[in-house]
């Protein structure tokens, strides 16, 4: 079974999506920030056992204002990875709006929570600080270092290549 | 050229149309951005053209993508695509404008906008951090300052208790040299507390007109005094030309004087110490007043001149010359706020001059029958408060604490005390028997002083509504003072009691309570 899923990457802008993505697809990291304008979009093929399926991944561009996103962009969208800054709080503060406000446009579409650049923080205290803000992450990733970026895309895929099924 | 040229020039070279069968099938392009050819899947020229699928299951007609980054022989272009269906929705008309010219302009706008925006956070961040910091600091201090006075005040109090008593001479010895360390140890909370209040830019220089001549001359009765115990000689010179009357900070000034005294007597064992305070300046409004304190000590070495002003600084290890080394970096940090420049010399093993130059306003009115603010309260003669007894409530739940003060009224048989132990008995008291002036802690269980003064300053009994209350308590932020204020605490005295101004400012309200009543 070869099948084709869309993944949107979601989240204020620096807080990291084109790192990870960069660090999934070609295994790449650079400490420069370049702006993602519009959308950049890049395919990963990763293999199962029982089959193989192409993420087609979308890296938008990033905003403080949630409701800005063009709708054109989450079309035909089977998963939202939804990418916070964890050095900055501003980058999570208005996460709990934000989902939700994911979970009115597309009930049915999972969303994966993930805490980048956590290279650069006292994990401890960042766990401390979202549990005091009852924010749910899924990963803690850094694009840097790669930790939990692989995990990440490859429980995606799984998961998605298990809805196929 | 005709238009239809022009146009085939400037503006059809930016547009691609090309159709899609249901399958992602190229059916036709006119190639004008990419070379597509018929027949081939449109997802292998870029993985975009995958969203194409979900757009035939869809209701919308049209859609519209724009900025869409798509690299073409090597280059990234920016694009706008606009998809459409036909009528029997089996294809797909996709256009493609190339925009490139104009998303790399807003590019560069949003990369500055962006970093700029995300080093603004990351400044916010790392100050929200130290405020959490200096919080915990300042609230640790503050709980610190609030549990030694506690006892201290206990300790002050029944020393004085003691003092009155029968003792003998070799006792009176060990009280004061008891009382002179609960002092010392006091001075040493006041000086953490100041140096908490500067860093967290709390501590206000508040500017008001003072008698300067009269400043000095107690520093120079207070010193030559201690100096002389050392046996070390102390001069003090004012110039002739200094007004009386100036403007300034005259607690900050006297502080900064004090504690370079200090750091001049602990470090002089031989010689002398001077204070000379000079102006050159005629000025009728504003003048630079120069102090310099002279000592003949062990002095500073210079690899150790830098670091003289910082906390918790000593450089003789062995603390041999006591004192907690918070002294000259409370000086350092009054001089800088008081915008002045601290020089200090020295030669290790000859002796420091500290010198610091002050503009302060002279006062326009050099006559010293004006009331200053900052006038202590004057005692009453004994005996002033006549009829009968005064009848006052002391809100208190520590027992020494309420012992204490029962020893000290015992001593003024012109007032009989009750005592609550908490500021729900406080008003069930009030409301039972007539007092004259309330005491009140202000850290108690069930209810705080500061509930109690608001329900005090609100009753419906006129008489209760006014009685005077002096706050006693070892709580010496300036929120809490400025909150006693508004919840009506007419008085705040902060512990250890100094017994003398308890009693005091007890007369001067009551003094005050009969004016207002009669």
């Amino acid at each position: 079974m070869n099948v084709s899923k869309k993944i949107v990457l979601l989240g204020h802008f620096g807080v990291g999506k084109s790192s990870l993505l960069r660090r999934f697809v070609e295994n790449t990291f650079s400490e420069n920030y370049t702006v993602t304008i519009g959308v950049h979009i890049m395919k990963k093929e990763v293999a199962f056992d029982n089959g193989r399926i192409s993420l087609i991944i979308w890296d938008v561009e990033g905003t403080d204002d949630f409701t800005k996103y063009r709708s054109s962009y989450f079309i035909g969208s089977e998963c939202f990875v939804y990418i916070f800054d964890a050095t900055r709080a501003i980058t999570f503060s208005d996460l709990k709006y934000n989902l939700s406000h994911l979970n009115e446009r597309f009930p049915n579409t999972p969303v994966h929570v993930v805490g980048n650049k956590v290279d650069l923080v006292d994990e401890k205290e960042l766990l401390k600080n979202l549990e005091a803000q009852e924010i749910k992450h899924n990963y803690l990733s850094s694009a840097k270092t790669g930790k939990n970026v692989e995990l990440l895309f490859q429980d995606i895929a799984a998961q998605l290549l298990a809805n196929e099924q | 050229m005709s238009n239809k040229d022009v146009r085939k020039q400037f503006l059809d070279n930016r547009f691609q149309l090309i159709t899609v069968s249901k399958v992602l099938k190229v059916l036709e392009s006119d190639n004008v951005i990419f070379h597509l050819n018929e027949g081939s899947d449109i997802t292998e020229f870029h993985p975009f053209f995958f969203t194409l699928a979900s757009l035939f299951d869809s209701h919308e007609a049209s859609q519209h993508f724009f900025c869409v980054q798509i690299e073409i022989l090597g280059k990234n272009r920016f694009v706008d695509i606009r998809t459409k269906k036909n009528n029997d929705r089996d294809k797909l008309y996709v256009f493609i404008e190339d925009m490139t010219e104009h998303y790399s302009n807003v590019h560069q706008i949003k990369q500055v906008r962006n970093e700029s925006i995300i080093q603004f956070n990351v400044v916010q961040e790392l100050n929200n951090q130290l405020e959490v910091q200096r919080g915990f600091k300042n609230k640790f201090l503050a709980n610190v300052n609030h549990e030694i006075r506690t006892p201290l005040n206990s300790i002050k109090g029944f020393l004085d208790v003691l003092k009155m008593g029968e003792v003998s001479k070799e006792q009176l010895d060990i009280i004061n040299i008891v009382k002179d360390s609960s002092d010392t140890l006091v001075t040493i909370l006041d000086d953490l507390l100041d140096i908490s209040k500067i860093e967290a830019g709390r501590l206000e220089i508040k500017n008001r007109r003072f008698n300067f001549r009269s400043l000095i001359n107690v520093l120079n009765k207070t010193y030559a005094l201690r100096v002389e115990e050392k046996r070390l000689e102390f001069k003090c010179e004012i110039g002739e030309n200094i007004p009386t009357f100036l403007v300034g900070d005259r607690l900050r000034i006297n502080q900064v004087l004090i504690n370079l005294l200090e750091n001049a007597l602990r470090y002089t064992h031989q010689g002398s110490i001077k204070l000379i305070i000079t102006t050159g300046s005629r000025n009728l409004r504003r003048i630079p007043i120069t102090f310099e304190v002279l000592d003949t000590g062990i002095g500073i070495a210079p690899e150790n001149m830098d670091r003289i002003f910082e906390s918790f600084t000593q450089l003789e290890k062995r603390g041999l010359f006591g004192g907690a080394g918070l002294g000259l970096s409370i000086v350092k940090q009054l001089t800088t706020l008081m915008e002045s420049d601290l020089e200090v010399k020295s030669n290790e093993g000859e002796g420091s001059s500290f010198k610091l130059a002050i503009i302060l306003g002279v006062s326009h009115d050099q006559r010293s029958n004006i009331v200053e603010e900052f006038e202590p309260l004057v005692a009453l003669p004994e005996g002033k408060v006549k009829g009968k007894k005064k009848r006052i409530l002391y809100g208190e739940d520590i027992e020494v604490n309420q012992l204490l003060m029962t020893k000290l009224m015992a001593e003024h048989g012109e007032y009989s005390l009750d005592i609550a132990k908490n500021g729900e008995w406080v008003i069930e008291y009030l409301d039972r028997y007539p007092y004259d002036l309330v005491l009140l802690d202000l850290t108690m269980p069930v209810m705080d002083g500061f509930d109690a003064a608001t329900i005090i300053r609100s009753h419906a009994n006129n008489k209760i509504k006014k009685t005077p209350i002096i706050a006693l308590t070892a709580r010496t932020t300036e929120e809490e003072k400025e909150l006693a204020k508004e919840v009506g605490i007419n008085a705040y005295l902060t512990k250890p009691l100094d017994n003398k101004l308890l009693f005091e400012t007890i007369d001067k309200l009551l003094k005050k309570s009969k004016k207002g009543n009669g």
